[in-house]
């Protein structure tokens, strides 16, 4: 597919709403209509860390704190993020212009005003690459865009080593490591002279902690396929009423809440919706 | 209007304080109220309530997330079955813990279900203090302190003590002399049958103490579910 004239143009284009403050009496919805589009990248290169789990979080987040919100899953070609949250998700490949034309070209114009992309296992290097030879990370300095990234980490010391590669990319961003316990990750393995010398090659990394829930839990939501607060309130991914244990949606709430305190705590909504003085 | 279904969850932060004679006592009243209850023993490896009603008492590991779901997820059923768990004191802080972290008692709203927690208590500060734990985390929750004569009795200062918890519901239950005690406690004894069909061998001594003491207890239950009753009525 032939490249559009207007991709970089779309890009260089300024912003068609301005940052405004996150009023206290504005509604996340009502502030998202004023509010410059944001891209929430959710990725590492190990694989099996949990990316997916953080994307499906932020998802509901969203969702729960009214934010109309659409979401790209680069684990083509069937990505287990559609499969979970189906009616926001497109399924594309992060490194194909004809995709990410799909993703950026459309950040201005589109009625919803943020993007959560999950870059599948490998992918995430690839991806801060792409966005930064497209300039998307240039429109970023600008301030045309707000980016937010979460790193999320493996317990081995090959993650820091991450760290370190993405650092060039994420000067502009509002960069989160996360801490990922959800399949019983313990980070012994690291050690804390260590990972203070990688992590201040950051600047202004911020870190979220997803606590782990219940194996039985977690498991009958995969296979439930729903997100995890339609699970919560018994329902079926397509809303239908469900039969799960009450138990299991117990740990699942309780699990949900604690992770939702944490990007209550890192101003999640303000950093989206510029009212914490973007980048 | 339905009536909320009742749990009933005897509980105790300290040992040997009569838990289980008021689990045993309750689905006693309610078998006797041809109101057969749904109990449940959180103790699988020293099992006493559950083995004494096999027909309705199920033995449950509340430490394990299959028994959670044996067991919560049929406390939650809106069915009017009373159900009644005996929670020793050595499982006491797991239990409360699994109800916070799975939500238990905002469900239990929800589900037009009662939780009716009945604290064991003694003369000690740390059943007071645990009592208290209660009503801080859960503001809402019906208390009921349970006053066992013969297992814990708090002495000649019963009313300032009972006084400091938080609640002003009490079930009392009386000592036994150390007989009746015995016969009560033997394993093959069932109090619904010595009620619907008293032994002719027993003594007329026991036999009055029993009575006596069960007619109490039992007006105590009738009582709490009659006053529980008419709080959910609409007019009054």
């Amino acid at each position: 597919m032939a490249r559009r004239p207007t991709e970089r143009n779309s890009l260089a284009r300024p912003a068609q709403a301005s940052v405004v403050d996150h009023q206290m009496n504005e509604t996340p919805r009502e502030a998202t209509h004023k509010m410059k589009p944001a891209v929430i990248l959710v990725g590492a290169d190990k694989g099996g860390v949990g990316k997916t789990t953080v994307a499906r979080l932020l998802a509901d987040y969203l969702v729960g704190k009214n934010v109309p919100t659409r979401a790209f899953d680069t684990e083509t070609p069937r990505g287990t993020l559609k499969r979970f949250h189906g009616d926001m998700t497109e399924v594309v490949d992060i490194a194909s212009t004809a995709d990410q034309m799909k993703i950026l070209d459309t950040l201005n114009t589109a009625q919803v005003k943020v993007s959560l992309i999950d870059a599948r296992a490998g992918s995430f290097a690839v991806s801060l690459r792409a966005l930064r030879d497209i300039g998307f990370l240039d429109a970023v300095r600008e301030g045309q865009f707000t980016f937010i990234l979460f790193h999320v980490l493996g317990s081995s010391i090959a993650s820091l080593d991450e760290i370190s590669e993405t650092a060039p990319f994420v000067t502009d961003a509002h960069y989160f490591l996360v801490k990922n316990h959800v399949n019983d990750t313990t980070f012994f393995e690291w050690d804390p002279a260590t990972y203070s010398s990688y992590f201040s090659k950051t600047r202004s990394a911020g870190e979220v902690t997803i606590p782990k829930l219940n194996e039985m839990a977690y498991e009958q939501v995969d296979i439930a396929g729903s997100p995890f607060s339609a699970f919560i309130a018994n329902k079926t991914g397509d809303g239908r009423p469900a039969v799960h244990s009450f138990v299991l949606r117990g740990y699942v709430r309780t699990w949900q809440r604690k992770v939702n305190e944490e990007f209550d705590r890192i101003d999640l909504l303000d950093l989206i919706t510029g009212a914490s003085g973007n980048t | 209007m339905a009536q909320k279904t009742r749990v009933y969850v005897c509980c105790s932060s300290i040992r040997r304080s009569g838990v289980s004679t008021t689990a045993r006592l309750l689905t006693d009243y309610f078998i006797c109220s041809d109101r057969t209850p749904a109990g449940f023993d959180i103790d699988p490896s020293e099992p006493d309530y559950g083995v004494r009603f096999p027909q309705c008492v199920t033995i449950v590991d509340a430490s394990k997330v299959q028994g959670q779901m044996e067991m919560f997820d049929r406390l939650l059923a809106p069915d009017e079955i009373p159900k009644i768990v005996d929670v020793q004191h050595r499982f006491y802080d797991e239990f409360f813990e699994t109800i916070d972290q799975i939500g238990f008692v905002d469900e239990a709203d929800r589900a037009m279900v009662q939780p009716i927690v009945v604290f064991h208590a003694d003369a000690t500060n740390v059943s007071l203090d645990a009592s208290l734990a209660l009503i801080r985390r859960w503001p809402k929750l019906c208390l009921v302190v349970a006053t066992n004569h013969g297992a814990a009795p708090l002495g000649g200062r019963a009313t300032d003590v009972l006084s400091e918890f938080p609640t002003s519901q009490y079930f009392n239950i009386g000592a036994l002399d150390s007989v009746t005690r015995t016969c009560f406690e033997a394993a093959d004894f069932s109090l619904t049958d010595f009620l619907r069909t008293p032994p002719l061998e027993m003594s007329f001594v026991t036999h009055m103490a029993l009575r006596v003491w069960t007619k109490a207890i039992f007006n105590q239950f009738r009582l709490f579910e009659i006053g529980a009753a008419m709080e959910g009525a609409r007019y009054l």
